[in-house]
This record gives C-alpha cells, sequence and structure tokens, in this order.
C-alpha cells in the first residue's frame, strides 16, 4: 500500500522534494495530500505547529512528539510491545509536564539528585541532539560555565527529573548540534538564571539562522564532510587535501535511494494508528497545561523558573 | 612572536589525538591534563603551556575515571591530583567536559591551591566520601574549596 | 587338508566382502529420539478445489470449535480434590510458554535504570498429562533414570491455530483430548501432584512479581562463522608481513605423541540456534490483561518474536521460598491490571523526590 502510494507521488512530483525534507527520521511516506501541502510552504519556515488539524494529527505531532514512534528496524518491531512502551509514556506524562522542544532549543532541567546538598539539580542548556524512541529518548545539553564547556545528557522518561522548563523555543539550520563543541564558547554560553521567552499563540517556532564560527582545527570530527549549514567560517581552515577528500567522499547518490528511506522510516498506515490511539490524552494535556500557563501569566508578569 | 607561535604549535600538538584512544578520550598513561585549581604550581605550569602529564592512574584498569587519583608529571615534580571532570562520554545525568580538569593534591588529600575556578559534578560528593577512611587521606577537602556544582 | 580348508577358507572370505561393503565399521545410536507424541506438523498444503459455500461453512465450523474452546471453563474450577495437594520446595511445577516481544526500560524506586525483557504468555492450555508410570522417554545410558525421578510429563500448548493447516496426526494428537491444534507444543516435567486436567488454561499469574525463573530458548541463528566470532579468537595482525591468515585461527594442535586435533578443539562452524537457558531471571512486573511478564535484563536468548519457555528456576539460593499459586493460578476477574515488584517505579506516581539530611 505504501509503495503504491509513493510510486503515484514520484510520478507527479519530481524525486527532489524527497531530500527536501531534512529529518530523516521522522519523515514518513505522506500521502500526496500532505505532500502538497509541505511543498507550498518554503523549506525552512515550514509550519512544524500548525493549527491543530482534528483529521490529520499525523503532521501535526510527529515533530511534537518524536518519541511516540517506534524504532523503524522491523526486527524490533512489536505492536503490542509499542503499545504497552506508550501506555507507560503516557502515564509519564500525566506526572511531569515534557514540553514540546527541538534541537537548538534552549532548556532548565531540574533534576533530583542524590549527591547534591540541596538534594535537586539544574542545568540550563541548549539541546545539541536528541535521539531514541519509546521510553529510550534522551537529549544532551550544553552550555558554558565559567568558561569551561559543560554536557549533560538526560532521559525524557526519567522518573528522578522534577520539570523541564523551555526558555527559548526555536530551531537550528542543522540536526545535530555536534560543532558546538569546537565552535567558539560564546556560542554555547548561555546564563543559568535566564528568564523563559513566551512566542504568542499560535506562531510558528522560528528557527534560529545563526552560524557559528569555528576553532582552528584540531577538531574533533571532520565537521567539511558533513554539509552543515550552521557554520559560517569552515572553508578558512581547510587545505587542498580536505576539499579533494570532501569531494571523493561525497554520496550524491543517497536521496535517490528510496528503499534507503523507507527503512528509515515508519509507514503512514501505523502512524496513523499510532497518533490515533495517543492524540487524544496528548491534546487533553496540551490544553490544561494551555490554560495553566494563562492563569499564570495573568497573575504573574514575569514567570518565575522553576 | 616567535615564542607564542611555538607555544600555540606545542599545545596543537598535545591536544592532536596522536594515541589510540582519541574516540574514548580515555585518561591513561601520558594523558595531558588541565589543572583547575588557583595553586601556584598549577598556574604557571598551565600559563607556560606546559601540561601535566599522567604518570599513574590508581585503580585496576589504568583508565582514570571521575574521582580517580592520578600521579601527574608537571614541571619537572611529582605530584597527585584528583580527576574532577572527564573528556569521556559519561553516564545519563553526570556531567561531560571539553576538557580533562584535575585537582592537585597533596599525600594527605588536602587541595595544594585554594579555589577550583570550573564548576565540578556534584557525584564526586559521593565518590569521595566513599574513598575516604578514617586513618588515610581525607579527599573531602577538596569539596569544601570548589565554587559551583553542576 | 590343511590346503583345502584354507582355499575353502579364502573363498569364503573372498564372498564375505563382495556381500558387505559398508562404510562405517558401528552402527551408531541416534542420539535424539523424539518424543512418541511428537509427529510432524507441516503440511503439503493443495488446492481443495471447494466451492464458496463449502469453504465458507468450513470456516463456520472453525469459528464454532474457536468459540467452544474459548468458552469452556478452567476444570480446575470444579476438580476439588488438587486443592488438596500441597506445594513443597521439592514440588516441580508446570512451565509457560511465551514470546520475547522486546526491551525497554523501568526505573527502580531511588532512580537506577534497569533495562527489561518483555515476554508474552500467548494463549497457553494445558494439552495432557502423562504420568511416570506410562512415560517412555528417549533412550538414555542412565538406566536407573525412572526409577530415581518420579515425575511426569505435562504437554502444554500455545497459540491455537487453524486445523486445516496442519498434518493429520499432529490434529489427532489434539483431537484425542478435544482441544484444537496448537502452535507451539512443549513438554515440561512435573511432580504427579501438580498435574492438571486437560484444557487448563495457564496466564502469565502462574508466577509471582519478584520471583526468580530459568528461561530456555533457541539463540538467534548466526549461520557458518569463523573463529573470531564464534569463540572470541584474536585473529592475526593486520601487517606486518601478514598474509591471508588475518582472521584465522591458526595453530589447532602440537606435534610429538599428540599428533593429531584434540576433540573439543575450537574451530569454524555453525553457531547460534542451539538450545540455551538462563537461569534466576527476575520478575520485575506483571499485566495481567495482555499476559506480559516484565524480566530483569536483556540476555533472554533469540530474537524479538521467538519462544521462549519459563519455569520455576532451580538455583538452590533463588528458589521460590513462600507456596507459589498450585498448581496454576486459577482465572479470576477481579485481579489488578498490574503488578509490580516493590523496589520498581510505577509510571503513574509522582516523580522520585530525595530527602534533605
Amino acid at each position: 500500500m505504501a509503495l503504491v502510494i509513493r510510486k503515484s507521488s514520484l510520478d507527479i512530483f519530481s524525486v527532489g522534494k524527497w531530500m527536501l525534507r531534512r529529518d530523516c527520521r521522522l519523515l514518513s511516506t505522506l500521502p500526496e495530500k500532505a505532500d502538497v501541502l509541505e511543498n507550498t510552504e518554503g523549506e525552512q519556515e515550514k509550519p512544524i505547529r500548525p493549527k491543530p488539524k482534528f483529521n490529520n494529527p499525523v503532521l501535526e505531532y510527529r515533530h511534537v512528539y518524536p518519541e511516540f514512534l517506534p524504532d523503524p528496524n522491523p526486527k524490533w518491531r512489536n505492536s503490542l510491545r509499542e503499545k504497552m512502551e506508550r501506555a507507560d509514556m503516557l502515564k509519564r506524562r500525566s506526572q511531569i509536564d515534557i514540553p514540546e522542544f527541538y534541537v537548538g532549543s534552549i532548556l532548565a532541567v531540574t533534576i533530583s539528585d542524590p549527591h547534591a546538598q540541596s538534594k535537586t539539580n539544574k542545568f540550563v542548556g541548549i539541546c545539541i541532539e536528541r535521539k531514541g524512541c519509546g521510553l529510550r529518548a534522551e537529549f544532551i545539553l550544553r552550555n558554558v560555565i565559567d568558561h569551561q564547556g559543560v554536557e549533560v545528557r538526560y532521559e525524557l522518561y526519567d522518573p528522578m527529573i522534577q520539570s523541564i522548563q523551555v526558555l527559548r523555543l526555536e530551531k537550528r539550520l542543522d540536526d545535530k548540534l555536534y560543532y558546538l563543541r569546537d565552535a567558539l564558547p560564546e556560542y554555547s554560553t548561555f546564563p543559568l538564571d535566564m528568564d523563559p521567552e513566551i512566542l504568542p499563540e499560535g506562531t510558528p517556532v522560528p528557527v534560529n539562522p545563526v552560524q557559528v564560527k569555528l576553532k582552528p582545527r584540531p577538531w574533533l570530527e571532520r565537521w567539511e564532510r558533513q554539509e552543515l549549514k550552521g557554520v559560517s567560517n569552515i572553508e578558512e581552515y581547510l587545505k587542498e587535501k580536505d576539499r579533494v577528500r570532501r569531494e571523493l567522499r561525497k554520496t550524491p547518490w543517497e536521496k535517490y535511494d528510496l528503499m534507503k528511506q523507507y527503512r528509515k522510516t515508519i509507514p503512514v498506515e501505523d502512524q496513523s494508528e499510532i497518533w490515533s490511539e495517543v492524540y487524544n490524552q496528548l491534546h487533553q494535556m496540551r490544553v490544561s497545561r494551555k490554560k495553566l500557563s494563562r492563569k499564570r501569566s495573568f497573575t504573574i508578569n514575569k514567570p518565575q523558573l522553576g | 612572536m616567535l615564542k607564542s607561535l611555538t607555544s600555540r604549535l606545542c599545545a596543537a600538538a598535545a591536544s592532536r589525538a596522536l594515541h589510540t584512544t582519541a574516540p574514548l578520550q580515555e585518561v591513561r598513561l601520558l594523558t595531558r591534563l588541565r589543572v583547575v585549581d588557583n595553586s601556584e604550581l598549577g598556574r604557571r605550569a598551565m600559563a607556560e603551556g606546559k601540561p601535566p602529564k599522567v604518570i599513574c592512574v590508581y585503580n585496576k584498569k589504568r583508565v582514570g575515571l571521575i574521582g580517580d587519583r592520578v600521579m601527574v608529571a608537571i614541571k619537572g615534580q611529582k605530584k597527585k591530583g584528583i580527576l574532577v571532570g572527564l573528556k569521556q562520554n559519561q553516564k545519563v545525568k553526570v556531567p561531560k567536559f571539553d576538557s580533562n580538569n584535575i585537582v592537585l593534591i597533596d599525600d594527605n588529600g588536602t587541595p595544594l591551591g585554594t579555589r577550583i575556578h570550573v564548576p565540578i559534578p556534584t557525584i564526586l560528593r559521593t565518590i569521595l566520601k566513599e574513598r575516604t577512611h578514617a586513618k588515610g587521606a581525607d579527599y573531602t577537602k577538596l569539596l569544601g574549596i570548589a565554587t559551583r556544582f553542576v | 587338508m590343511s590346503k583345502s580348508s584354507l582355499k575353502l577358507l579364502c573363498t569364503a572370505l573372498s564372498k564375505m566382502k563382495v556381500a558387505y561393503v559398508t562404510t562405517r565399521s558401528c552402527y551408531y545410536q541416534p542420539k535424539f529420539r523424539p518424543p512418541y507424541w511428537y509427529s510432524p506438523k507441516e503440511r503439503v498444503m493443495s488446492e481443495d478445489m471447494l466451492t464458496q459455500e463449502n469453504r465458507d461453512f468450513l470456516e463456520e465450523v472453525r469459528q464454532d470449535k474457536l468459540n467452544l474452546q474459548t468458552a469452556v471453563e478452567s476444570p480446575l474450577a470444579k476438580v476439588e480434590t488438587e486443592e488438596v495437594a500441597q506445594w513443597t520446595p521439592t514440588t516441580r511445577r508446570a512451565g509457560l510458554i511465551a514470546r520475547k516481544i522486546g526491551n525497554y526500560p523501568l526505573w527502580s524506586k531511588d532512580g537506577k535504570k534497569f533495562q527489561t525483557t518483555l515476554l508474552q504468555v500467548v494463549d497457553n492450555h494445558v494439552i495432557k498429562y502423562i504420568p511416570p508410570e506410562e512415560f517412555t522417554p528417549m533412550k538414555t545410558t542412565k538406566l536407573n533414570w525412572r526409577e530415581k525421578r518420579r515425575l511426569g510429563c505435562l504437554l502444554v500448548g500455545s497459540e491455537t491455530i487453524d486445523p486445516s493447516i496442519v498434518t493429520k496426526e499432529y490434529c489427532g494428537l489434539f483431537d484425542s483430548v478435544g482441544m484444537l491444534p496448537k502452535r507451539h507444543l512443549r513438554r515440561f516435567m512435573i511432580s504427579p501432584h501438580a498435574k492438571m486436567p486437560t484444557g487448563t488454561p495457564l496466564f502469565a499469574t502462574h508466577f509471582r512479581v519478584g520471583d526468580y525463573v530459568d528461561v530456555r530458548a533457541k539463540t538467534m541463528d548466526r549461520g557458518f562463522q569463523g573463529v573470531m566470532k564464534r569463540w572470541g579468537f584474536k585473529g592475526m595482525p593486520a601487517s606486518h608481513g601478514v598474509t591471508k591468515t588475518h582472521r584465522r585461527p591458526g595453530n589447532i594442535g602440537a606435534g610429538g605423541e599428540k599428533a593429531r586435533v584434540w576433540p573439543g578443539t575450537k574451530m569454524p562452524g555453525h553457531m547460534g540456534n542451539s538450545w540455551r537457558t538462563l537461569r534466576g531471571v527476575k520478575i520485575l512486573r506483571i499485566n495481567t490483561k495482555h499476559n506480559i511478564l516484565w524480566m530483569l535484563g536483556v540476555g533472554i536468548p533469540g530474537e524479538t518474536g521467538a519462544m521462549c519457555y519459563l519455569f520455576d528456576t532451580v538455583l538452590p539460593l533463588r528458589k521460590l521460598k513462600t507456596p507459589p499459586p498450585f498448581p496454576t493460578q486459577p482465572f479470576v476477574d477481579d485481579i489488578p491490571l498490574e503488578y509490580y515488584d516493590e523496589s520498581i517505579h510505577m509510571f503513574d506516581t509522582p516523580t522520585i523526590t530525595f530527602e534533605e539530611s
């Protein structure tokens, strides 16, 4: 079924649009209707959080809650296991508010820490990676404190996490921001007592087009080979040798490899099943959270940090 | 001018991963560390661009983990120190740092400096308390001079 | 006289040589002999040329049978004599057939993360009990086996299937006791007083949370593998003049007196697809609606979707200390949906916090 849809859409649109979508992991084999919808908007200004569409929640939620989609490897799929896992995730979400955030957003995470003197520990930083599905979902925060780069990895459904607060909701140009480790420290420095910035309701998540400057070599990875958009000065550190090798290592044919993309994604039939199962609860949680936040903004002018 | 250039080159050579443990960023024999306390010796060593080298890691595996005691060669002297931050990938909720940090101590566990400039992980509190025995060295003095925990 | 007899012998010998040409000098008794209740299961499917009405009728009959099967209540409810039998530490209970459906983490109440494996107990029913007097297993070298271990054999099946897709013999095995055929059939050696009547359903509540069980399953099939993967040999260097021997075993024996390959030498060969028992696995959580067991650890053999067999552990320090449901837990309507081990944090309870000391 999915293949048929794929073929027909392939005839109508050019193959190039398959690569337009950056997010390979979350990409789904959407029907034609959805494709048109996505194609009309520009690539960067894609509304990831449009007004709630009750007829097709897949479009909205696969970016907001990526961990609800299972691992696409068919060897590990099992519908009952996935169902139990989703039920557990919803149970945890009923206890703690896990907000919508993306790679590039700035978060404040409070955990209960048996080692600390006050038994709680708060860390603020930019999310440089988000990965894993189900209860295994995790993210990495990075900050520079006292001129020392610090990174902490958290699990999203860890019962030790007391609160996750989004201080600035935005996206960056890349899927992973590992290059911040080799960038100048000011690009990953955030004050620990940052105030949360509240977006007006209904606006799409802004994309921060900042391009960082890298420190001179040596680097931790070969950034020049990764086709990064968020780095400005990568060319000035390259030698002729590096440019030649970058050309040799390019794999321009991979964007035409439909099978590879199919293996990396969850078919739209499976997705609609998953979202129809969890949509109601997630939507209710979201609405109640909005009500709460509205109340808070009426009572207090400046929301306090948790 | 020339001096600064050579020192920068030296630093680049030191941090360039020539050893096989680079992907793991392990602390083992001859790893260069960063002294993060304000002891006279450590400060001068870091300023001159001659960071201390590990010459022994005091555990069974000889690969330093957080809170392990190491012996370092620093400016021609042998000194002991405690690892207070690692570049290696850490467990969940344990911070990972951009450099391998060390605080110099003497044989009784008393730090040579009076302040630590950088944040240190809170898990160190538990680890150092476990390592401290009634008659041996008291490593918990290190926690007293820390300025910030993450 | 002697000459003639020699000649006779020669002719006789030559005849014998011609008559019996064998490749093997002696007969090897097969090590594995299938038990007598075993019969081939897979059937060659053929086109039956049935009309649509007949097909519908067959489907109807099948549905009726299935409904009858599901409607049948546990025979344990009626039989009162079984209640007399008491569990003792030396008793061996029946086991379960389960399917491995994946793993995911659980957290303990002090914040530690545990990886768990989920096992689903799929539609288990007791098929037949064979008492120790009638049970004649395959031949073993130990002669006193039957006299020493007075254990009966309990056949347990899982997953009811369509009777038309299996062979007549396999179907007859179930027909003789009035059950529909099952996809998986397994025997458990049990104490005679732990026997159960045919048709008793087995649920995940057969075990309790916090108990330790042994899990027997087939390991992942890896095919023909070299020594580096199969036995963890080091191989040989990648360079320094090594040619064509980077992943080879090297020497396999010495010369002199021992100038042969010793039995049991580790060599390349088939890896995986062999039975393995993981002993002493703790049960952390039980779901009674879907009959799912959460087992501690990820060491249960086999890939996701493989079948495994659970029974009470034989490890002396982890054996059952309090009497378990005996002979099994009957179906009860008003049991809680989930059981948790006391060390496990429930997801719908508040966040873990620590008191300031």
